[in-house]
């Protein structure tokens, strides 16, 4: 099965645009884990900081594009990890593995296709 | 006579047959509705037929074809190729060939069960339902809720557990620990709904001696876990009692009163052996101290020795040093009453959380009995009535409303 581990921190701890020493240090953490995974690991990668984000939005059938992203949380979205096991257990086991610079969370998300 | 032991087998085999069917085919719903149409078929043709000299391996049998069956319509309308079919067998091979031996996958189906990605509301019900075979109504009474909500729950449980991929496997020695508390803990609540009915003839009673057994295998499958050998040491000290629990008249004998000599024996003996295993572990966690005190009890040979409350309550104080909660509070108060008298203890129930207690029973009767005890009779007549309001079993019932009449202002009463 194929899940999605994203990873919530409140993105303060790695400075200004994210430029700080904190993310060097976490980022090469981060190679290191999708090394480790091998073929585990399908995808991912570390986002820009929410201020980055541009949301477009569809209500009532129109569209509109707004500055930010789609919702204000004190812990963003700030990577994600695309990995592929055999279950929940063994996506839980590499979720306690990824690196982080303070606290956070990683949600852990099934792909619908499995 | 048909239906007769189609019941008995469903009882007695049902969780057993749920759980090969749900690792086998590692859905919940398929395994569920499987069993459910088997037992169908089975009311349907056992009572001119005659039930088969193995209910339960029929049962199991036809369960497992009814649960391909349904894997093969899924897969087509999924449009995936269809596995090959297996040879079915006839209606005359299920019965003659019906000494199947049913694998027993109930553990790895309680670890599915109480997985930590499993809402914890959830786990004890759904533990109940499938491993145990309680039917809705029966885990909804027990919780004090609809049958609606109930359903509701266990549907979304299930669906997380089928769409979040959890495992239909017992875990790695890793997540041993985490693990093993979220199973214990399920079980505590599943042992103590089926204990709360004293006199053992309710709706939930019977399965006691289910959560008796799966604390047992537990206990043998994690040697160096001190907490699963102290639950099943505390379960058995638990049940060995029930004998005595209610009197000729039918109602509840409070344990300091019970009559030693009737407590069930070697039950008390194995559980000693397990309390023994969870010592010499060194544990000295929770569920071994709550363990030790059962123990304490069990340890008493008749009437004619003294209750061993001081022992009690030094254990109490222990246990609320791991775990201070108003529960445990609460008990060490009637230990309390005895050892350091009833103003002290009372003293002690009135500076508990009422808000958190409102709707424990036990609260207000231990409260009634130490307000009785202190001569305040009409405070206590009303605890006792808050009591029986929360609807209490019928042992329970019967001795709280002899308590009750038994209350006149002014009287006062050391002993009960």
């Amino acid at each position: 099965m194929q899940y999605m581990l994203m990873i919530y921190e409140d993105e303060r701890v790695y400075g200004p645009e994210k430029s700080g020493p904190a993310l060097q240090e976490v980022a090469g953490k981060q190679r290191a884990l999708r090394d480790e995974l091998g073929a585990v690991w399908v995808g991912g990668g570390g986002l820009r900081a929410a201020a980055s984000a541009t949301t477009v939005r569809t209500a009532n059938g129109s569209q509109t594009i707004h500055d930010g992203p789609f919702a204000e949380t004190k812990e963003q979205l700030g990577g994600f990890h695309l990995i592929d096991v055999a279950d929940l257990d063994e996506a839980i086991a590499i979720a306690k593995k990824v690196p982080l610079a303070e606290d956070g969370a990683i949600e852990i998300r099934p792909l619908l296709s499995g | 006579m048909g239906a007769a032991a189609l019941g008995k087998a469903a009882r007695e085999a049902g969780g057993r047959i749920v759980a090969a069917i749900a690792a086998r085919f590692r859905d919940l719903d398929i395994a569920e509705e499987a069993f459910a149409e088997a037992c169908a078929r089975a009311a349907a043709a056992w009572p001119d037929r005659g039930a088969p000299c193995d209910p339960a391996a029929w049962l199991y049998r036809v369960a497992q074809r009814c649960a391909l069956d349904e894997m093969r319509r899924r897969r087509t309308r999924e449009r995936h190729r269809p596995e090959p079919p297996a040879p079915a067998p006839t209606p005359e091979e299920i019965v003659i060939d019906d000494a199947e031996i049913i694998p027993d996958e109930r553990l790895r189906l309680i670890f599915v069960c109480c997985h930590p990605a499993v809402s914890i509301e959830a786990r004890a019900a759904l533990t109940l339902r499938l491993v145990c075979g309680l039917s809705i109504d029966e885990i909804a009474r027990a919780f004090l809720l609809s049958d609606a909500a109930l359903s509701q729950r266990l549907t979304r449980a299930k669906r997380k557990i089928r769409d979040a991929g959890v495992p239909f496997e017992v875990p790695g020695p890793a997540a041993w620990h985490d693990r093993l508390d979220a199973v214990l803990s399920t079980l505590e609540i599943a042992y103590a709904k089926a204990h709360e009915d004293a006199a053992g003839e309710g709706p939930r009673a019977w399965y006691a001696s289910e959560v008796l057994r799966l604390t047992r295998i537990l206990a043998e499958l994690v040697p160096e876990e001190p907490d699963a050998p102290a639950l099943a040491a505390m379960v058995r000290y638990a049940e060995a009692r029930r004998p005595a629990r209610v009197d000729d008249t039918g109602a509840m004998v409070p344990l300091s009163e019970q009559d030693p000599v009737l407590w069930d024996r070697p039950l008390i003996a194995e559980a000693n052996s397990y309390q023994a295993v969870a010592e010499a572990k060194a544990g000295h966690g929770y569920r071994v101290v709550q363990a030790r005190i059962h123990r304490a009890w069990c340890a008493r040979r008749s009437l004619d020795e003294p209750p061993p409350w001081s022992d009690v309550l030094a254990l109490y104080d222990t246990l609320v040093e791991r775990r201070d909660d108003p529960i445990v509070r609460l008990n060490r108060a009637v230990a309390l009453a005895e050892v350091a008298g009833v103003a002290v203890a009372l003293d002690e129930v009135q500076r508990l959380d009422r808000d958190a207690l409102e709707r424990f029973l036990p609260y207000h009767a231990v409260r009634a009995d130490l307000l009785r005890r202190s001569g305040r009779g009409e405070e206590a007549r009303e605890a006792y009535e808050a009591a029986l309001a929360l609807g209490p079993t019928s042992a329970e019932r019967r001795w709280l409303q002899r308590r009750r009449d038994a209350c006149h202002a002014g009287i006062r009463e050391d002993r009960p």
